[in-house]
């Protein structure tokens, strides 16, 4: 007869589990007895915030839930950051708590707290297991909902006297989970009136988002968009369901975006919006936001999306793979006008990003990750952390699929990059992973450097150090008159010094000849390695639209 | 007023947080056990768009109730 912890990782397994990522403690105990000797690989990570990140990084490459655990009190609550994180860029996750013993729950036990109240805003649904019985019901509901419609996190609370009780007879796995319940589909006349609104268009733009991912419609969205011929901006967390070499994709659009796919959003008459939700660093102020879109088409499979930011003429509701696949089946039947002359305009294929003078003899960060993604390979997983690297990144990256980007963009939560990249390479062992990440976000999840070590994880680290905060410094610059508030920090420590010390590679770059000699190094590298980039410490990105404003105040350069 | 039935009783709470975050209020709440469900009655007030809003949100957060039971 198995004990609770052992039917919580047989059920693991048969929900297809192989690895989770953890941090013991004493209410999980039991679940880690279990551990010791079972198939499932657990991954040591040095804080559970780092837990979570990793298990958000397995599920943002492979569209599979990732699993992380921690145990009650201070380990559950470390997890929060990461689950607010899963839940705001829908990202599958379960996370299992340890909690103490059911009799004493609501005594302010040792390491007792009620995290089902505290995620309760921030988890699709938690779920506190009360006896042995609820265990295996409770995981695969875990599952299906964190995989379910629009993903999102699930909490598993699981007291240790119910991970210790032992089954009074052998508890029936059922081998089977119950099917998904259906995903809701894009009514016809809607799906009518979309088509009509792109015959009637004569600017139309795609503009694809983070659902396009989640729904696996990278395939079809790209078939479709080719039918169209329009051009196609993305969001953050679109990038790589177009194909970037595609000629109608004119890149990141928002805050931080191309020039030309904001202008292009300002100049379409007609926007069809796939799998995004409107965020406010994609529209700037909205009653600013397309300001010639007479029609906007919204395609999610939320439905409370629909109308919060932007009001859309025509709503599709439904898993966007399929909207998409029905879309196409109608477009196959009417023929489109051209958008060629259009596209072409909009294309601006020799808009470079405005970029400072770094002076000779700094380093530049944006020439240095030019020529890291001139030299990656084509199938590479790129990790960001948030910052000023992340925005470099997302107007630079080729991610030639949507899960070859990873990065928190609704939390932007520092301290993700490195342990998002350690989840990505779990699930992918044989994979080029990259972490880019700034010397502020390194230093929340520098620890994970021993993880790497134990589990000999390859993870290429390119820590753009500008020793500042770079992006709050930026903003600093533009719209607090200078005033550098805490965003310097010149006392970083040796970063070479500190990979070394935990046994990682490191090299450091600091003028622009060493560039190209050190990427090549670092990627030929069989092991894990830190590149430690001493930057120029005033570099911006550009372009940018301030907070709150249009893509008229969009600014290229430090106001003379 | 909106009345529901989940399995789970604390998507009471949930909905009261989410209703004040959206800005609205509450005018009235009544819940009662009724077997293993509970059944709810809300009625809010606030902007027309919260509300629409608002609504959308219970109905998902129903359909996750619903299926965490089956
Ligand atoms: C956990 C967390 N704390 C604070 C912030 C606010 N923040 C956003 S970007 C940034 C600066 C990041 O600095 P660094 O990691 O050095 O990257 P850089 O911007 O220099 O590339 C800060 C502090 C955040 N996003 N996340």
């Amino acid at each position: 007869m198995r004990t609770g912890a052992a039917i919580v990782l047989d059920t693991l397994e048969s929900l297809g589990v192989e690895t989770v990522f953890g941090y013991p403690g004493g209410a999980i105990m039991p679940l880690y007895d279990a551990l010791y000797d079972h198939r499932i690989a657990h991954v040591l990570v040095r804080h559970e915030a780092a837990a979570v990140f990793a298990a958000s990084g397995f599920a943002r490459s492979t569209g599979r839930p990732g699993v992380c655990i921690a145990t009650s009190g201070p380990g559950a609550t470390n997890l929060i950051t990461g689950i607010v994180d899963a839940m705001m860029d829908n990202v599958p996750l379960v996370a299992l708590t340890g909690q103490v013993r059911t009799t004493v729950m609501g005594t302010d036990a040792f390491q007792e707290v009620d995290v089902a109240a505290i995620t309760h805003q921030v988890t699709k649904r938690n779920i506190v297991v009360r006896s042995i019985e609820q265990i295996e019901p409770a995981l695969r509901a875990a599952f299906r909902l964190a995989t379910g419609d629009r993903p999102g996190p699930v909490l598993v609370d699981l007291p240790t006297d119910v991970l210790r009780a032992i089954e009074a007879q052998r508890i029936d796995a059922a081998t089977e989970s119950p099917a998904q319940r259906e995903r809701p589909r894009a009514d016809a006349r809607s799906l009518d009136a979309a088509v009509a609104a792109l015959a009637g268009a004569e600017r139309p733009l795609l503009i694809v988002g983070g659902g396009t991912r989640w729904s696996g419609a990278t395939e079809i969205f790209r078939a479709l968009a080719a039918r169209i011929g329009a051009p196609i901006v993305s969001t953050l967390h679109g990038l790589g369901c177009a194909d970037p070499g595609d000629p109608a994709f004119l890149g990141m659009t928002g805050m931080h975006g191309w020039k030309r796919a904001n202008l292009a959003v300002a100049k379409a008459d007609v926007l069809v919006a796939l799998g995004m939700r409107f965020d406010d660093r994609v529209t700037g102020d909205p009653a600013k936001f397309a300001p010639n879109a007479h029609t906007i088409v919204h395609a999610d499979i939320d439905r409370a999306e629909f109308n919060k930011v932007v009001r859309a003429q025509i709503t599709l509701h439904g898993d966007l793979r399929e909207t998409l696949v029905a879309l196409d089946h109608r477009l196959a039947r009417v023929s489109l006008p051209s958008f060629e002359a259009w596209r072409q305009a909009a294309c601006a294929p020799q808009e470079q990003l405005p970029r400072d003078d770094t002076r000779h003899d700094h380093l530049s960060a944006t020439d240095l990750l030019d020529a890291l993604f001139a030299a990656l390979p084509d199938d590479a997983i790129v990790a960001t952390d948030v910052g000023q690297h992340q925005m470099w990144a997302a107007q630079r990256v080729r991610a030639s699929h949507p899960q070859h980007f990873l990065t928190s963009g609704g939390l932007g939560s520092m301290g993700f990059g490195l342990p998002a990249a350690m989840g990505a390479q779990m699930a992918h062992p044989g994979r080029m992973v990259v972490a880019i990440v700034g010397d502020g976000g390194f230093q929340m999840s520098m620890a994970e450097l021993a993880t790497l070590r134990r589990h000999e994880l390859p993870v290429k680290i390119v820590l753009l150090d500008n020793r500042n905060l770079g992006m709050v410094r930026q903003w600093q610059e533009l719209f607090y008159n200078g005033r550098y508030s805490a965003t310097a920090l010149p006392d970083n420590p040796e970063f070479t010094t500190i990979a070394r010390a935990y046994g990682i590679e490191a090299r450091l770059v600091d003028n622009a000849n060493a560039i190209g000699p050190a990427i090549v190094r670092m990627l030929e590298s069989p092991g894990p390695m830190l590149l430690h980039c001493a930057c120029y410490p005033h570099e911006n990105v550009w372009p940018i639209i301030p907070a709150g404003k249009g893509v008229d105040d969009l600014m290229e350069a430090v106001p003379a | 007023m909106r009345t529901v039935t989940a399995n789970d009783g604390r998507i009471l709470a949930r909905i009261i947080h989410l209703a004040h975050r959206f800005g609205c209020t509450y005018t009235s709440v009544a819940a009662r056990q009724t077997g293993a469900a509970y059944r709810m009655e809300f009625a809010f007030a606030g902007p027309g768009d919260a509300l629409r809003r608002l609504d959308a949100q219970i109905t998902k957060l129903l359909d996750d109730d619903r299926e965490t039971m089956e």
